[in-house]
Formats: structure tokens, sequence, C-alpha cells
């Protein structure tokens, strides 16, 4: 279904700009909403081809158009600034194995975080979970950063066909069918990790079952009203 | 590293003048991420000599170029703004210790207070602690500020050959062979605490074994990208 890389659109082409502003919003609405520090990437899949857009080297919050690189989905430079994030594979194995995903996000998120190294996992304690599967995400529990394709594939492995999977001691990665989803599904992690915590803080919260769940997921969604949201907020700032 | 150099260079040197701005920046990066208040300090080594450069008697929030001072390892003045900080012995102590070591950070962070005081340890759940050792930092316990050479050796005694000291009831002292390092490791310690704080009023988390955090230390290091964010969090400031 994917289209070869020779026929990959060149890095500086015009049809590519749109994708390489959302990288960028999507990274600044990131830092905007405390989800990254000095660390962490998203990136976007090149409609229709083995290749996908992500930050070269930089934070989150310190991205720029010039400051984004292409690669295929196994690693080789095809564009940009030639420092790939030391994580690419999280991207390139993740978007091998899952055709459907069309972005993913890599965050050390505070709330992630310390999900990853509970006991009891997170289980769905809002309708915001939605997303996740019934008993909340699953865990990579290996050490070591992702800086390879075998660390990689046993990442996408354990993510599975879920939409989340925590990193232990680490992290989160979130994917969508597009980068405004998988945006929207990071911040919604981290909100579901805050409220999990604080509420178990109480005892145990009564969670959603899954079909309390089923039931919010068969409502409609608004999914552009977030976006145009998250993408407020920083415009104040970039005008500030 | 630590050296006989006589010809110390002048404060405002250009010699000094890219490593006492980044001390700058580094105090102004700890004011501006929540680590320090109105005390803390930061030092960084006279290249080459037994001697550092601080800031003096001020806020790492309001401090400028005429408000640094140099002394001595033996904490002489030798240049620079007239008052040391109250506790010069944290960092002449430190870099007398530990020659390898350019720079060493003195906060009352709230994390590591915290941590200070428990009887739980503050320990590596996250990769950012792989800086430290299996079972965290060591805590130094004795009451007072550090403003003796005495208790400024027993400190550096208690910080051993660590990368960080918690200070009972106190805060934290934090070593590095760089300003930058020091930035790191100051801020990612205050991750951790934070961070442990809430695993643990789950129950025990599961820790990153000693050899786990080998497998995360062979990995590559991006010493700058934190600084960099974290400098462009200042011009926000400004």
């Amino acid at each position: 279904m994917a289209l070869s890389g020779s026929e990959t659109p060149a890095f500086d082409s015009e049809n590519l700009r749109e994708l390489k502003q959302k990288v960028v919003d999507g990274c600044h609405i990131l830092d905007r909403e405390g989800i990254t520090d000095g660390f962490g990437h998203v990136s976007i899949r090149v409609p229709g081809t083995e290749a996908f857009i992500t930050i070269a080297g930089v934070s989150p919050g310190c991205a720029t158009l010039k400051r984004l690189v292409m690669l295929d989905l196994d690693g080789q430079y095809l564009g940009g600034q030639n420092a790939p994030p030391y994580e690419w594979p999280i991207h390139a194995c993740i978007f091998k194995a899952r055709p459907d995903v069309m972005s993913v996000c890599h965050t050390h998120s505070r709330w992630s975080s310390l999900f990853s190294v509970l006991r009891g996992g997170l289980p769905p304690i809002h309708m915001y979970a939605k997303f996740l599967p019934p008993k909340g995400p699953p865990i990579y529990p290996a050490a070591g950063l992702i800086g390879t394709v075998e660390r990689g594939e046993a990442l996408a492995r354990t993510l599975q066909d879920s939409a989340a999977v925590l990193l232990r001691a680490h992290g989160d990665a979130v994917i969508g069918a597009s980068l405004e989803q998988a945006i929207l599904r990071t911040l919604q992690l981290a909100f579901l990790g805050e409220l999990a915590h604080m509420a178990v803080a109480h005892g145990e919260p009564l969670y959603l079952s899954q079909e309390e769940l089923g039931t919010f997921a068969a409502d409609r969604s608004f999914p552009a009203r977030p976006w145009e949201y998250y993408l407020s907020r920083i415009r104040e700032r970039h005008s500030a | 590293m630590t050296g006989n150099r006589k010809d110390v260079p002048k404060i405002d040197s250009s010699e000094l003048k890219e490593l006492t701005e980044k001390l700058i920046t580094a105090c102004h990066i700890l004011d501006h991420e929540g680590v320090t208040d109105g005390y803390g300090h930061i030092s960084v080594r006279v290249p080459g000599a037994d001697a550092f450069v601080t800031i003096a008697n001020v806020s790492p929030g309001c401090v400028t170029r005429d408000r640094l001072i140099m002394q001595d390892l033996d904490g002489n003045y030798l240049d620079g703004a007239k008052t040391p900080p109250n506790e010069w012995p944290i960092h002449s102590c430190i870099l007398k210790a530990r020659p390898e070591i350019v720079s060493v950070a003195h906060t009352h962070s709230k994390w590591s207070t915290i941590f200070s005081v428990l009887p739980i340890k503050l320990k590596p759940m996250h990769h950012y602690g792989k800086f430290l050792s299996a079972d965290g930092p060591p805590v130094y316990q004795g009451v007072g500020l550090v403003r003796t050479v005495e208790r400024g050796t027993e400190l550096a005694a208690a910080l051993g050959k660590a990368p960080a000291v918690l200070m009972r009831a106190h805060g934290d002292a934090v070593v590095g062979e760089s300003v930058e390092q020091v930035i790191e490791r100051t801020t990612r310690l205050a991750m951790l605490g934070e961070w442990n704080h809430l695993a643990l009023l789950h129950g025990e988390p599961k820790y990153l074994s000693a050899e786990e955090l080998k497998v995360y230390n062979e990995d590559q290091r991006f010493p700058m990208r934190g600084w960099e964010y974290y400098v462009s969090r200042l011009g926000e400031r400004q």
C-alpha cells in the first residue's frame, strides 16, 4: 500500500510544508502544555510513502522548520538537517508495524513515567481513556533508550494494536491516525495519569468498565476542537 | 586538573568571560526552573588554578556580572565582589577533594530536602537518574550551615565519589565536570525527587537496578540539548 521510497517528495518541496509546520506546532504544543522537557519528539508519516519527518536533535520546545529531518523506515537519511533523533527506531519501527499510524509522539511525560513504574498500571478513570485498552496501556519493560531497530521492534510488539505504550522508567509512545490525534492522545494520557494519581491517593477509584468505555466511544467526537484550542495557546506565546 | 597555575586570571578577564557568563546563565536557569529560591549558589573552577568563581551573597535569580566573587580553595578572597557566600566551604572543600570536578551547585530544592529527612531513599525510577547509583545519593547528616572548612570537609566525605549529596533538612550539593552537566543533574535530581514522591504515594515503585542503569549509561548522551532548552526558556522570561 505504501509507495516506494523513490516517489518520496524532496524534503524542500512545497507539498511537505504543511506536514512540517504540523510537526513544529505539535512539538510546541507538547512543550507549552508541560508534557516535554528538553527531550522527546513528534513524527509524521509522509502520506503514501515509506518516509517520515521528525525533529533533528533539538528539544520539542525549540523545534523550527529548519531543524527537521526526513528518514525512511530503515532510518536512512532522506533530507533536512542530518541529525536524526537517537531514538528514531521508535518512529520507524512503529510506522513499519502499523500502516494505520500516521504520527507518533515520544515523551518523558511525568505521568507516563510514574505509571510506568507502578504495579497497578493505569486503568481508565475518565472517558478520555476511550482510546486506550480497557486495562490501560501496555508497558514496555526493558531498560535502555530505543536506539536500535531491535529495541524499536520490541517496543512495537509491546504496543501491538494499542494507541499508546508506556516505557518503563522512561515515558511513553503515543500514536494516531493523524498528528493532531497523536498530540491530543498524548495530552489526554497525561491528564489520565494525573487524575488517576490524585484519585488513588483517596483509595480505589471507580474505574470505567470495558462496556462503559464502549458507550463513551460510541458518542460523537470533535477532534478539530482541541487542536484549535491548543494552537491558540502556542500562538499566544509567540505573540507575547 | 587542579593546578599550581600562578597567573590566576582576573574575574573580568577575557579568558573567563565565557565561563562567568555561563555561571550567571546557570544560576538563572535554576531559578527559572523553580529549584532555587532566595538561596543557593553555583561555582565554577578557574581552569588550571586552585581557585573558583561563585556568586557573592546574592540570590541565584538576581545574580549579575558585578556580583561574582573569586576565591582560592582555602576561601581567601582573590577578586570580584567582596562578600563570599556564607557557605563557600561547600565549593572549596568539594573542589579540593574532587580534582575532576569543574562545577558545584548547592540548592535548597524542595525535592532534595524532602528525601533528606525521609527514612526512604530517593532512588532512580527513571533513566534521568542514571547518573546516580541504584541506591540513590548519600545523605549528609550534619546540622548547621556549611560555613566552616571542618563542615565542608565532612560534606565532601559524605559525597565521596558520588555525583550528588543530599543535606539533611537543608538541600543538596551536586557536582559535575561542566556547568552544563551540573545544571542537567540538579534539574533531574529535582524531577526524580518529585516523581519518587508521586510514586511512593502508591506503594513501592519498580526502581531501576544497577544493571539496568548500566544499560542506560551505555546509550549516547546529549549534554547540550537540555541546556539549549533551558536557555530558551530564560529568553521567554526576559
